[in-house]
């Protein structure tokens, strides 16, 4: 009774210490135990941060496609690996970074929920986030830290366009400049897509809420939105001036290759569980909330709409909206990041729900709801090992000793059959190879034609995958590729009738070496996408004295106007809010 | 009703609406992972039951696909499967159906033939299996009927191994492989020369083991212009046999895409050699070897695998000779099915309708692999 009595009486938010504090308990666990590290791109981001390590000024990494630029892909989170990494080594400093992540999304989920619904809703939408089943399908079976690492800022970032916005106060736009500045430098596609997905909902809103308090006049609104999006444009055009300029000389123009997040989820049930039910996991049951109160209160309708949009490109291809609404970018991006965006956009209204249930249910609801929470958290957990991204799990490390002696460093390599372990061994190794798992970064034409992913895992792309790695064995000679070293006997027959020969053999005879006779030791490709010791110094210098900005400005102190606003105007749980506002 | 739920109501009709028209209608990509189509057609014709056929074997759904046939009472599932895929480990049994195509060619009221052409892709390349399938009327549906071809098996017996066999003493376990401290194997290119095709520069030739001991061979061509610049390095890759006993010779073709024959000035070979263990066995025999004139020019004969040991894949290779013995043309296939001891199995090699008339005479040289180790 004395539980019932305290959840009837409970009315004030969640403190923030103790939201934290399960973001800490539930995932640091998880971090510890390196439960990324079998996710599809961790190693990737960690192979990234090893460059960086070594080499902060320089973005051009000869290890993969026999050399290509890093300043393709946006380095913050990276960078920050890179650095953690002097103090943890760099495994667990991307665990530090990610929890970091977390810690920084909980915050983030409550001021952005705080621009929608009350104080209250606003903490358990927080406390949801740490049990968000597209969080935890992003951190441990994809491995996105771009993403995971970029959307958290954003978030944090969008409470004080709304204040810049409403009240033009140079504070606030100060620190959203800066922050969204940071996130791009994080992640570019989520500042692109986070621009239609939440700034709009956002600007929507002020313009809802202009007539509320304070007045802010159209041509205030207009000046204002004008005058942020000129400047985080700059601002961002110059902390990512190397990526455009990589973007602009060398556009992606290779074949697209197939990912089945871009399936047709009823036609492919199993992609369907991968790409729907894991990442949302309980949420589905509230999509019929969602909806219904988006739609019947006015001013949750551009959150709404902002959620609905990413939740059909979320489905990939099961609707057309993805195919014609991004065009040939459908086939470029992935589309789980549309289903974590859209989650994110959900929880403002989970917080919502939730307060109506535990109100009208009381300890039922937090039965229920804490049970589906757990639920949706442990499937998205457990999916890792579920469907891993290597089924199997083995050493590189004697494949690197290998390879660092006897100078058989001069020559460059290929792996078949060690599917994302590809990253680990780079990072081991001295020596270059001409594959590598950053797509958009190659430029080999023998990789960029056929369509197809690494060359390690050639045969899971069929037709194109084996026709990309015929192409790149036949100019073995011209990128000084001597070794192959293959866990899959699959392509021995290729190997041997092209003129290849087992040399050797590792990890109890589980990996065999083979040679090719007569390659010339690798010669550095003299490319033109190698970028200059400018770009180099602005990409080591920028995007990381961004988030050093970010950091610095974010602690000014603020009035915490917005607050005290929300709780005059904000959408709560109680009817006559609902009266006023529900059309 | 209120506005607000009109809204919602529009909401929602409108992504109900979305997931049927990307259901019904798919967009490509969904397509490509659906398996080919949209919502599975039902076999109410004989090119729909065989495209579903196609589509489970495809999808690797063996039960399926095996459910659906109508003669499924004459075989058990894995003797279909083994039929598919072979019955021994060969390029099919780790291929994957890439598409496959249907082709009407007699139907009736209740009985009806439809081609079906499977294009594999295997290791080595592409490899294509066709199958006339039968297909009968059941009611309002149709149901193939499955042209099981069962394994060919041999008595038992002991066949003696007696051939050739030169083993090599290394210097040492931790020597790399090409780093021999012997003298190469004296290899020689004993014809060579260049033929501009629709595709560029295409170099045709034969290369000579001329010592006692076998050679681990291949070929690099350069191309050099008029002024001596390297144009493009290219090497044999497939086309040729790399392993070669003493004093056997080997075909070879070098391709250069995109290159014209009046670019070029000279052009400089490389042949390579080192020294390998080897045997003669396994011995293939090519019997009852036939070049056939045009149209459709080409050469067929069977493979017949001597030892008692199974060579899971072959690789042939053909020089293609005219009037005056100068190679005109070098064409290679793989065997997408292993060789059991003693069991014939067919090729087909073709030859270039325009080159055709000028082919007297061939040699074909088979290159083998087994799953326990090269040869």
């Amino acid at each position: 009774m004395e539980t019932v009595k305290s959840i009837r009486a409970s009315t004030q938010p969640i403190p923030m210490g103790l939201v934290l504090m399960a973001v800490v308990v539930v995932h640091l666990p998880l971090l510890l135990m390196k439960l990324p590290l079998k996710s599809y791109d961790t190693n990737f981001h960690i192979f990234f941060a090893s460059h960086y390590v070594h080499h902060w000024f320089n973005p051009w990494n000869a290890k993969w496609y026999a050399g290509f630029s890093q300043a393709t892909y946006p380095p913050l989170p990276q960078q920050w690996v890179a650095l953690v990494s002097r103090l943890f080594g760099l495994d667990m400093a991307y665990m530090a970074v990610q929890l970091a992540a977390m810690l920084l999304l909980a915050v983030g989920v409550y001021r952005f929920s705080l621009l929608w619904v009350s104080p209250r809703a606003a903490s358990i939408a927080a406390l949801a986030s740490v049990f968000l089943g597209s969080e935890s399908f992003l951190v441990y079976s994809a491995g996105q830290l771009g993403t995971t690492f970029a959307a958290p800022i954003y978030l944090n970032a969008l409470p004080f366009l709304f204040e810049w916005i409403r009240h033009g106060k140079f504070r606030s736009f100060l620190k959203a400049s800066v922050l969204f500045t940071a996130a791009a430098a994080a992640h570019h596609a989520t500042l692109l897509f986070g621009s239609f997905f939440f700034a709009l909902p956002v600007l929507a809103l002020a313009l809802l809420d202009r007539q509320d308090g304070e007045r802010t006049s159209a041509p205030a609104f207009v000046r204002r939105t004008i005058a942020i999006a000129l400047v985080v444009g700059a601002a961002i055009a110059i902390v990512l001036l190397p990526f455009w300029i990589a973007l602009i000389h060398y556009p992606v123009t290779q074949t697209p290759i197939p990912h089945p997040s871009r399936a047709n989820y009823i036609l492919s049930p199993q992609w369907g569980l991968n790409y729907f039910i894991v990442p949302y996991g309980a949420l589905i049951l509230a999509l019929p909330f969602i909806f219904l109160r988006g739609s019947m209160v006015v001013r949750l309708r551009p959150l709404l709409l902002g959620f609905w949009v990413a939740f059909l490109l979320g489905l990939g291809g099961t609707t057309p909206v993805g195919h014609l609404l991004l065009g040939r970018a459908f086939d470029v991006l992935t589309m789980e990041r549309f289903s974590y965006w859209a989650t994110l956009l959900a929880l403002p209204f989970v917080g919502l729900l939730a307060t109506e249930l535990f109100d009208r249910y009381r300890m039922w609801a937090v039965v229920g709801l804490t049970t589906a929470a757990a639920f949706s958290c442990a499937l998205a957990v457990g999916w890792a090992t579920y469907r891993p991204a290597d089924a199997e799990d083995f050493k590189v490390n004697t494949v690197a000793s290998w390879l660092n002696r006897d100078g058989h460093d001069q020559y460059r390599y290929v792996t078949l059959g060690f599917g994302n372990k590809i990253a680990r061994l780079a990072m081991m190794t001295d020596a270059s190879s001409v594959d590598g798992e950053w797509n958009s970064g190659r430029m080999l034409p023998e990789l960029t034609r056929y369509g197809a992913g690494a060359l390690t895992s050639s045969k899971y792309f069929g037709k194109p995958g084996l026709d990309a790695l015929r192409a790149m064995l036949t100019h073995a000679d011209h990128y000084g590729l001597k070794w192959v070293f293959v866990r899959d006997h699959f392509y021995d027959p290729l190997l041997s009738f092209a003129g290849w020969r087992p040399v050797d053999n590792l990890e109890d005879n589980t990996i065999t070496v083979w040679s090719k006779d007569g390659v010339p030791p690798a010669m550095p490709l003299n490319a033109p996408q190698m970028p200059p010791h400018w770009q180099g110094l602005m990409w080591g210098i920028l995007p990381f004295g961004s988030s050093i900005l970010a950091i610095l400005v974010v602690l000014i102190p603020d009035k915490k106007r917005y607050e005290r606003r929300m709780d005059r105007v904000l959408v709560t749980d109680e009817s006559q809010a609902q009266e006023r506002l529900v059309s | 009703m209120t506005q607000g739920r009109i809204f919602a109501s529009i909401l929602g009709a409108t992504t109900v609406a979305l997931v049927v028209i990307g259901t019904v209608w798919p967009v490509p990509s969904a397509v490509a992972y659906a398996g080919g189509q949209s919502l599975r057609r039902s076999s109410s014709t004989p090119e729909a039951a065989v495209g579903n056929l196609g589509n489970d074997i495809r999808d690797q759904a063996w039960d399926k696909a095996y459910a659906s046939l109508a003669n499924k009472a004459q075989f058990t599932e894995p003797e279909f499967v083994h039929d598919l895929k072979g019955y021994a480990p060969s390029l099919l049994t780790y291929a994957t159906l890439d598409s496959f195509e249907v082709l009407p060619l007699h139907a009736s009221a209740n009985k009806a033939t439809v081609e079906l052409k499977l294009h594999w892709s295997t290791v080595v390349g592409a490899s294509v299996t066709t199958r006339d399938v039968h297909v009968v009327r059941d009611g309002d549906r149709w149901e193939p009927e499955w042209p099981i071809v069962r394994e060919t098996t041999v008595p038992p017996q002991v066949i003696p191994v007696n051939y050739l066999r030169w083993d090599v003493i290394y210097r040492g376990a931790a020597d790399d492989w090409g780093a021999q401290d012997v003298e190469s194997p004296h290899v020689r290119i004993v014809d060579m020369h260049p033929v501009e095709r629709a595709e560029g520069v295409v170099i045709l030739g034969e290369l000579l083991n001329e010592d006692v001991v076998p050679a681990y061979v291949s070929v690099t061509a350069t191309l050099l212009s008029k002024n001596q610049s390297v144009i493009a390095t290219e090497g044999s890759f497939d086309k040729i046999s790399h392993l070669l006993l003493p004093k056997q010779v080997t075909p070879f073709l070098i391709r250069f895409p995109n290159t014209q024959l009046s670019d070029i000035r000279s052009i400089r070979m490389t042949p390579l050699s080192s020294l390998i263990a080897a045997s003669a066995d396994p011995v293939i025999e090519i019997v009852n070897e036939k070049l056939n004139a045009a149209p459709d020019a080409s050469v067929t004969g069977q493979l017949a695998n001597q030892s008692g040991q199974i060579v899971n894949v072959a690789h042939i290779l053909s020089a293609f000779y005219d009037k005056t013995g100068q190679v005109v043309w070098v064409a290679d296939q793989y065997v997408d099915q292993a060789l059991l001891p003693q069991i014939p199995v067919p090729f087909q090699i073709h030859i270039p309708e325009d080159l055709a008339r000028s082919v007297s005479s061939q040699r074909t040289v088979v290159a083998t692999y087994s799953f326990e180790g090269a040869q």
